[in-house]
């Protein structure tokens, strides 16, 4: 028996509508991997989405799903995961959407330490909108709205995830299946907001003026910016800037999650203690 | 629905509905059992066909990289695989030289 991935899907919309050689597929299979390793129920996981080709994920798969404007997937997740406090809540978006339009929400998410698992596939372009510069467009690159090459400083996702507090913060890429989906089996399990920022390719607007307009050129060029985090420890400093390492940079386990606190809310309004003071917060700052 | 239990005596198969020949299972098969053969009726004029099937190795890894759900990968239980052998790594160097079409003898 191969894995059945159809009992996890809505087969009526298959085949997907992404390009040939999407990254967003082979993640799409890893997180349906990631959760029947955790052992979760169908009805028990909620996956929500924004707008851009990470939008569709959550047309395909057969959980409880939410499609909801550009860039309010965390507003959207927060609200379902505080209603539901024992159901697990997972956030789809792309790099548009978690670092521009919805930049804020992502810091705020990620500040609350909410019981979220936030994925960003992150593939460097707007892609759905064909070619626009993403703030993650790599400097240099061509794009249809600097078509004199990209003059933006690229943003890092998971340097803003650890300085805005999110408690577990990893970098992967849609190379390696297996260890992409060890890396989501930890995020999973681990209580407080995950951050995955997952590098994919899009050869067809990204690659298609940038010299790699197959699948396998644009999987060698990500290859080529990614490292291992042992490895790039050991970098010089000045090789540092050219490569993101890849593996997981964060996780503490200590940090307060944010239903866990908001029950002591629920119990000051039922009468069962007093008003949380600046004291019960103390030992901690 | 696609098939999940291996059909008889196959380590791999592929559902040709799904597949949009994007060349990624070729390019991460180490025993060159995968190429692709022209298709005039596919979208990109290509389609996936196994070619070796006694050489496959079980690794996965075409199932795993797979981003459209198309094609699967036998149990240990359901197949004897082959070992990796000197043979399959240069084919599966030959047709990666071929732009991943098969070979013409």
């Amino acid at each position: 028996m191969a894995f059945n991935y159809d009992q996890y899907l809505r087969l009526e919309k298959m085949p997907t509508l992404w390009c040939w050689g999407c990254g967003d597929g082979v993640i799409l299979k890893a997180v349906i991997r990631a959760i029947e390793t955790c052992g979760w129920k169908q009805d028990d996981v909620c996956v929500v989405s924004g707008i851009g080709c990470s939008g569709r994920f959550s047309s395909y798969v057969d959980f409880n799903t939410v499609h909801t404007t550009h860039g309010r997937t965390v507003a959207f997740a927060t609200g379902i995961k505080l209603v539901n406090p024992d159901k697990h809540v997972i956030c789809v978006a792309g790099d548009g959407d978690a670092l521009a339009i919805g930049g804020n929400h992502t810091i705020h998410g990620c500040r609350r330490n909410i019981d979220i698992k936030f994925i960003m596939i992150n593939n460097f372009i707007y892609g759905l909108t064909n070619s626009q510069t993403s703030p993650t467009t790599p400097q240099g690159m061509w794009t249809v709205s600097q078509k004199s090459g990209n003059i933006d400083p690229t943003f890092n996702a998971c340097d803003l995830a650890i300085a805005a507090g999110a408690s577990f913060v990893a970098r992967e890429t849609m190379l390696d299946p297996k260890k992409l989906e060890k890396v989501l089996v930890k995020g999973f399990q681990h209580r407080g907001f995950a951050f995955f920022d997952v590098l994919s390719n899009c050869h067809i607007n990204l690659g298609r003026k940038n010299k790699m307009a197959s699948a396998m050129e644009n999987l060698e060029w990500i290859d080529s910016i990614t490292t291992p985090l042992k490895k790039w420890e050991a970098l010089p400093e000045e090789e540092k800037k050219n490569k993101f390492p890849t593996g997981i940079l964060k996780h503490d386990e200590e940090a307060k999650e944010y239903c866990d606190m908001y029950k002591e809310v629920q119990a000051f309004h039922q009468g069962k203690r007093k008003a949380i003071t600046q004291d019960d917060f103390a030992k901690k700052i | 629905m696609s098939i999940m239990k291996a059909p008889e005596n196959t380590p791999v198969w592929v559902d040709e509905a799904r597949c949009k020949a994007c060349d990624i299972c070729v390019s991460v098969c180490p025993a060159g059992v995968l190429a692709m053969r022209l298709e005039p009726t596919s979208t990109l004029g290509a389609m996936i066909e196994i070619i070796e099937p006694q050489a496959c190795i079980g690794c996965n890894d075409c199932e795993l990289n797979c981003p459209d759900f198309a094609i699967y990968v036998a149990d240990k239980s359901e197949f004897k695989f082959a070992k990796l052998s000197e043979q399959s790594k240069e084919r599966a160097e030959a047709i990666k030289n071929n732009k991943y079409m098969k070979l013409t003898a």
